[in-house]
C-alpha cells in the first residue's frame, strides 16, 4: 500500500465523517441549505468521473456533461411519467398524440435507475472505441468529445416533443422506493446523496490504486510504452471513458433527483468547461481533491453571488487566474505537498520514505 | 438553383468570418500550444473598441481598424506578460487560466460598459448589394470576404518571408537550440500572442455591423474557431482556411437542404468523422514539436 | 456594488445558523409579523446570456419599490427588496426562488424573462404556495394559481395583428422564431387565425437560441418572397437578424417583419435605420402619451442614463409592483400572505403606463394591444391601437380548454 493511497483513504474517511456528521450539524439540520449542498454533492462526482479520465489517463473530456444529462434525463423522464397521468403534458403540446416507444420503459424505476448509469456507460464506451482504436489522443480527444456534446445537446433541445426542448423536463414527481418518498429537502434524501458520493469515492479511488489504476497512470506518461509492455492501450482508456460516463450518468440522476428538473443547460459547453474547471482546482490527479474541488467551487460561487451582487463573477475569474498560476496542481498538490513537507520535518531524516511527487508534465500524453 | 448559388456565397461568407476569429487562434495554438479560450473575449473587445471609437470619437468602422487592431493586441500583450508567459511549461494549466481571463475580461466590460447590445453602424460605402443574374451578394460582406484573404496573406507573408517569421519558426521547431543561438523566445512569443489576439480584435470590429454586441458575443465564438483551427491542422494557416471554407460552405448548404438546427448537427457530425480518420488535420504541419 | 443586507459573516455556511428548522420546512402560509419591512424577492439575471434583457427588469422593478418606498410605504410599512442574480441558470433560478421563499420569507417575488427559468421556479411557487410576478409576455400554456402573469399571451398580441397584415401586405406569412417552446406556441396560434381570415405559411423555421448568421434564412425568404415575415426571434438573435436583413436590402414596405418580440431595447441594438418599416404587435410602447407613462419614461431615464429605453416587459415589470402595492394595500395588515395578496389583486385595476389594465381571475392581465411600425429614431409610431381593453385567453388555441379562477379547466 502506498502512502499515497493511505493518503487518499484517509482522506475519504475524513470526507465521508463530514459530510455525514459535519455538514449537516453545521446546517443546523436545515432542509434548504442541505438540498443545497446535495446539489454540491451531486456535482463532486462529475467532478471526480472527470479526473478519473483527465487527471488519472490524461483524456480531457469535454463532453461529460452530455453524459451527465443522459443520466438526468433517465431519472427526469420516470418522474415525469409518473406525474403525468397519460402522456407527460409538453407532449400533447407538441402534437404528439402517443408515448414514443423509448420512453415506455421508463415506466419502471428499476429500469430507469440501470439505463441512467448503462445508457452513459454504452455512449461513452461507443465514443471510446471510436476514437481510440484510431490512437486519437491529447487536444483531440477534447475536440472530439466537445463536438459531440455540442451536437448532442442542439439535438435534444431540438426534439422538443420528444425531450421538452429547451424548457426540459419540469414538473417532476417525488422518487419512491420501497413505499418512501424522497423529498428533496429531508435529511433522508441528503444521506442518500451522501452516502452514493461516498461509494463513488471509494470506487474511485480504488479503481486508481488497483493495479488497474496503475495501468491508466502508465498510458498517461506515456501511451507507447504501455503498449509495448503489451497492454491494449485502447481497451483501457475506452473502459475508463465508460466508467467515467457511468459516475457522471449517476451524477446526473442525483442532480435531477435535487433540484426536482432536467435542462439542457447542464449538457453545454460552459457546463463541460466549469467541470474541469472544478477538477482543476482540487486537483485532477486525486479522485477526492476533484470531489472536494466541485464543492469548494460551487460553495465560493454560491456565496460571492450572494454577497457580490454585481462583481462576483469578476472575483472568480481572478481567482481562477490566481489558482492556476500559483497553485498549478489544486488544493490537493497543495495539502500533498504540505504533508510531505511535515512528514519530512517529522522523521527529520530527509529524502527518506518520502515519495517524490510526480514531476511528469500531464501534457506530454500526444502519441507519436 | 439560384438559392443554391446564393446560399454558396452566404456559405464563402460565412467562411470569411469564421477564418477571421480562427487565424488568431491557429497563430496562437500553433505557435505556442496554447488554447487560448479568452479568444472569443478578444473578438468582444474589439466590438466594443469599435463600438467607442464610432460612439464617442466618430471613427467608422474601416478607419479604426488599425486601432482597434493595436488596442486589443496591447490587451494581448498584458495578458501574456502577466499570465500566458508564466505558463508556457504547463500548457494545459492555460486552459484554465485563459478560461479566467475570458470572465475577467467579460465581466469589465459588463460592469464598466453594461450588459445592454450595443449598436455600431456599418460602413456608409459598403452598404448595399451587388447584384450578377441571380446571385445577390451584399457589399459588405464581399469586403469581409476579401478582406480575411488579405489578413491571411499578410500573416503568411510574416510567418514565411520576414526575419520575425523565421525566428517564430525556429522557436516552434525547436526553443532551447533558438535560445542558443540567441533568439529571445520569450519576446517572439509575446509578440506572437499580442498579434494573434490584435486579429481576433478586427474580426469584432468585423462582425458587429453583423450581429449584436454584447458582453457575452465571445464565447459561442470560440467553439467554431477552434474546430476550424483542429480540423485545418495545427498551426496551418492554410488548413484553417480550407477548413473554414468546408464548414462554411457545408454549414450554408446543410441548412438550406434540411434546416439550421439539423445542418449544425449534421457539420459537427462531419468534424467529428474528419478528426477521427484525418487526426492531424487537413493540412498538417511536419515539424518535430 | 450591492451588498444583501441581510448577510452578516462570509463564512461558508454561517448564514444558515441563524434559522431555525422548523420555520423554514413549514410552508410560507403564516402571516408577516406587524410593522417590519415587507420583504420581496427580485429574481432577476445580472450576469450571463439574458442579461441584457432581464437587467432592464430588474431596473425597473426596483425603481417601482424605491418610488414606492419614498412616498412612505404601504400601511406605513416599507418594501425591503431582496435581490438575487440567477446568473442566466435555470438551477439557480429554483434554488433562489426556493430561497427567497422559504428563508427570506417573501410574500411575493418578481423575476424572470425566459420560458425556461419561469419553468425551473413554477414547482418551488407552487410548493410554497407563494407568488411569482412574471412580467413577459409568454406562450399562454400555463394556468398557475401561484402566478401572477403581467406580459401579453397570444390571443392579445395576435387578435388584432393577423388580419390587419393579412389586409395590408398579403396573406402568405413566412415563420421564423428561436427554437423553443414560446415562438412554436405563437406559430400555432398563428396558424389559426390565418386558418379563419384566408391565410396561409410557406414556411416555419426555428434556429437555435443565440444563433446568428442569417444569410440561410434570408435566402429562403429572397426565394418565397412572402407577403409578411412573422417573427418571434428572441433577444442578440433577433439583433443579428434584423441587420443582416437590412444588410440584404430587402424592402420593409414588400416584406415587413412583422414581431411579438421586438421592443425598443433590441431595436435600439439593431439601429433605427435597420428597425425602421418594420412592425412590432405589443401593449405598450415607450412612446405612449398617457401622463403615467410620461412619469415613468422620465423617472426610469434620469435614473438610469438619458440613453435608456423602456419597454413593454420592463413596463409589466414596473406595474406589477404597482399592483402587487395595490392588492397590498386592500390586505389586512395583520394578515399579509401570498394568498390574501392573491385574492386581493384578482379584479384590481391600475393606471399603468400603456393604460388601465386589469388582472383577471385567471391571474392574467387585460391589456391594450397595439401595432408600432419601427421609425429611424429608435421609436414606433403606433398605427393601430385596439378600442378595447383585450381579456387575457391562455389555451386559445385549443378548442374546450380554458382558464379560470379555479384553474385549467377542460371541456
Amino acid at each position: 500500500m502506498s502512502s499515497k493511497f493511505q493518503f487518499e483513504l484517509v482522506a475519504l474517511v475524513i470526507f465521508a465523517v463530514v459530510i455525514a456528521f459535519g455538514v449537516p450539524a453545521v446546517m443546523n439540520y436545515d432542509g434548504f441549505e442541505l438540498n443545497t449542498f446535495a446539489r454540491y454533492l451531486a456535482l463532486a462526482i462529475v467532478s471526480m468521473a472527470l479526473a478519473l479520465s483527465w487527471g488519472v489517463t490524461g483524456l480531457l473530456n469535454l463532453g461529460q456533461a452530455a453524459t451527465f444529462g443522459m443520466g438526468s434525463y433517465a431519472m427526469a423522464m420516470h418522474l415525469k411519467l409518473r406525474a403525468s397521468s397519460g402522456l407527460p403534458d409538453f407532449m400533447s403540446w407538441n402534437n404528439v398524440s402517443e408515448l414514443p416507444l423509448f420512453w415506455v420503459p421508463f415506466n419502471s424505476l428499476a429500469f430507469t435507475l440501470l439505463a441512467g448509469l448503462l445508457i452513459p456507460a454504452f455512449i461513452g464506451g461507443l465514443i471510446g472505441i471510436f476514437m481510440f482504436r484510431a490512437r486519437i489522443a491529447g487536444v483531440f480527444v477534447a475536440i472530439i468529445t466537445l463536438a459531440f456534446l455540442v451536437a448532442f445537446q442542439l439535438l435534444v433541445i431540438n426534439q422538443q416533443g420528444l425531450t421538452g426542448g429547451q424548457n426540459g423536463l419540469t414538473g417532476l414527481a417525488q422518487m419512491t422506493l420501497f413505499g418512501w418518498a424522497f423529498d428533496p429537502y429531508s435529511m433522508g434524501f441528503y444521506y442518500l446523496v451522501a452516502g452514493c458520493v461516498t461509494v463513488a469515492l471509494a470506487i474511485g479511488v480504488y479503481l486508481t490504486h488497483s493495479k488497474f489504476g496503475l495501468v491508466l497512470r502508465a498510458i498517461r506518461e506515456d501511451a507507447d510504452r504501455t503498449r509495448f509492455f503489451g497492454y491494449n492501450v485502447a481497451n483501457y482508456k475506452t473502459l475508463v471513458f465508460c466508467i467515467s460516463a457511468a459516475l457522471a450518468g449517476w451524477a446526473g440522476m442525483l442532480y435531477t433527483l435535487v433540484l426536482e428538473f432536467a435542462s439542457p443547460t447542464y449538457m453545454g459547453v460552459s457546463f463541460s468547461l466549469a467541470i474541469v474547471i472544478w477538477c482543476a482546482v482540487g486537483g485532477r490527479e486525486s479522485v477526492i481533491a476533484a470531489a472536494f474541488g466541485a464543492i469548494v467551487v460551487n460553495m465560493l460561487e454560491g456565496r460571492l453571488s450572494d454577497i457580490f451582487v454585481e462583481g462576483w463573477h469578476l472575483i472568480l475569474g481572478v481567482i481562477f487566474v490566481l489558482v492556476v498560476m500559483f497553485m498549478p496542481r489544486g488544493i490537493f498538490g497543495l495539502l500533498v505537498e504540505g504533508a510531505q513537507k511535515l512528514r519530512t520535518v517529522g522523521r527529520a531524516r530527509p529524502g527518506h520514505a518520502v515519495e517524490p511527487l510526480s514531476t511528469t508534465p500531464l501534457e506530454t500524453n500526444q502519441e507519436r | 438553383m439560384d438559392v443554391i448559388a446564393n446560399q454558396l456565397f452566404a456559405g464563402l461568407s460565412m467562411a470569411s468570418i469564421l477564418l477571421m476569429i480562427a487565424l488568431g487562434l491557429a497563430i496562437i495554438y500553433g505557435a505556442m500550444g496554447v488554447i487560448n479560450l479568452a479568444h472569443g473575449e478578444f473578438v468582444m473587445l474589439g466590438a466594443y473598441v469599435t463600438w467607442a471609437l464610432q460612439t464617442h470619437v466618430g471613427i467608422g468602422i474601416l478607419p479604426a481598424l488599425p486601432i482597434v487592431f493595436i488596442a486589443v493586441a496591447l490587451v494581448g500583450l498584458i495578458v501574456e506578460k502577466a499570465v500566458v508567459q508564466k505558463l508556457y511549461h504547463r500548457p494545459l494549466d492555460t486552459i484554465l487560466a485563459t478560461w479566467g481571463i475570458g470572465i475577467i475580461l467579460q465581466q469589465l466590460v459588463r460592469l464598466g460598459i453594461g450588459a445592454e447590445s450595443r449598436f455600431v453602424k456599418g460602413p456608409e460605402i459598403l452598404s448595399g448589394n451587388t447584384e450578377i443574374g441571380p446571385l445577390i451578394m451584399s457589399n459588405y460582406r464581399i469586403f469581409v470576404i476579401f478582406f480575411s484573404i488579405a489578413v491571411l496573406f499578410v500573416t503568411w507573408r510574416l510567418m514565411t518571408r520576414t526575419e520575425f517569421g523565421m525566428k517564430l519558426r525556429a522557436v516552434i521547431q525547436n526553443r532551447d537550440i533558438s535560445e542558443c543561438y540567441g533568439i529571445e523566445s520569450k519576446r517572439i512569443f509575446s509578440i506572437t500572442f499580442a498579434y494573434g489576439a490584435g486579429l481576433a480584435g478586427i474580426a469584432g470590429a468585423l462582425i458587429t455591423p453583423l450581429f449584436s454586441t454584447i458582453p457575452t458575443m465571445g464565447t459561442g465564438l470560440v467553439v467554431d474557431a477552434f474546430l476550424v483551427v483542429i480540423v485545418g491542422g495545427l498551426g496551418s494557416l492554410v488548413g484553417s482556411a480550407v477548413a473554414a471554407a468546408l464548414i462554411g460552405e457545408a454549414t450554408a448548404l446543410f441548412s438550406i437542404v434540411i434546416n439550421d438546427t439539423l445542418g449544425r448537427i449534421a457539420v459537427l457530425a462531419g468534424i467529428i468523422l474528419l478528426i477521427r480518420f484525418r487526426p492531424r488535420g487537413l493540412f498538417p504541419t511536419e515539424t518535430r514539436r | 456594488m450591492k451588498r444583501r443586507d441581510f448577510l452578516g459573516g462570509m463564512g461558508a455556511v454561517g448564514t444558515a445558523g441563524m434559522l431555525s428548522t422548523p420555520a423554514l420546512l413549514a410552508s410560507s402560509g403564516r402571516a408577516l409579523a406587524q410593522g417590519a419591512d415587507i420583504p420581496v424577492g427580485l429574481l432577476f439575471s445580472l450576469t450571463g446570456a439574458v442579461a441584457v434583457v432581464e437587467s432592464t427588469l430588474h431596473d425597473a422593478a426596483l425603481m417601482a419599490i424605491e418610488e414606492i418606498n419614498a412616498s412612505g410605504g404601504i400601511h406605513g410599512r416599507q418594501l425591503r427588496p431582496i435581490i438575487e442574480d440567477p446568473a442566466s441558470d435555470p438551477a439557480t433560478y429554483a434554488n433562489r426562488a426556493r430561497r427567497l421563499m422559504i428563508r427570506d420569507k417573501c410574500v411575493s417575488v418578481f423575476g424572470s424573462y425566459t420560458s425556461a427559468s419561469r419553468q425551473a421556479v413554477l414547482p418551488v411557487t407552487e410548493q410554497r404556495n407563494n407568488l411569482y410576478w412574471y412580467p413577459t409576455l409568454y406562450e399562454g400554456r400555463e394556468c398557475s394559481r401561484n402566478v401572477m402573469y403581467g406580459g401579453a399571451v397570444p390571443n392579445q398580441q395576435q387578435d388584432d395583428l393577423i388580419p390587419w397584415a393579412i389586409e395590408n401586405f398579403g396573406p402568405r406569412f413566412f415563420m421564423i422564431g428561436n427554437n423553443y417552446v414560446y415562438p412554436k406556441e405563437e406559430n400555432n396560434y398563428c396558424k389559426t387565425l390565418l386558418a379563419k381570415y384566408g391565410g396561409e405559411v410557406v414556411n416555419e423555421e426555428y434556429v437555435p437560441l443565440g444563433h446568428s448568421d442569417f444569410s440561410s434564412v434570408i435566402n429562403r425568404i429572397r426565394a418565397e418572397k412572402p407577403d409578411v415575415i412573422f417573427a418571434t426571434v428572441v433577444g442578440d438573435s433577433d439583433v443579428a437578424f434584423a441587420r443582416q436583413y437590412h444588410a440584404a436590402e430587402l424592402d420593409p414596405s414588400q416584406m415587413p417583419v412583422v414581431s411579438l418580440t421586438r421592443s425598443e431595447v433590441e431595436v435600439k441594438a439593431i439601429g433605427g435605420e435597420a428597425a425602421a418599416g418594420h412592425f412590432s404587435s405589443a401593449p405598450y410602447f415607450m412612446g405612449h402619451g398617457t401622463p403615467e407613462n410620461e412619469k415613468f419614461v422620465e423617472a426610469y431615464k434620469s435614473r438610469y442614463g438619458g440613453d435608456q429605453v423602456t419597454h413593454f416587459v420592463s413596463e409589466a415589470a414596473y406595474f406589477q409592483v404597482y399592483q402587487f402595492k395595490a392588492a397590498l394595500e386592500k390586505v389586512d395588515p395583520a394578515n399579509i400572505t401570498p394568498q390574501t395578496i392573491r385574492d386581493a389583486a384578482v379584479g384590481l385595476t391600475l393606471n399603468a403606463p400603456q393604460g388601465e389594465v386589469l388582472i383577471d381571475e385567471n391571474l392574467h392581465t387585460h391589456l391594450w394591444p397595439k401595432i408600432g411600425q419601427w421609425k429611424t429614431d429608435g421609436q414606433a409610431e403606433v398605427l393601430v391601437e385596439s378600442k378595447e381593453r383585450i381579456a387575457p385567453r391562455p389555451y386559445a388555441a385549443y378548442e374546450g380548454q380554458t382558464c379560470t379562477g379555479e384553474g385549467l379547466v377542460k371541456a
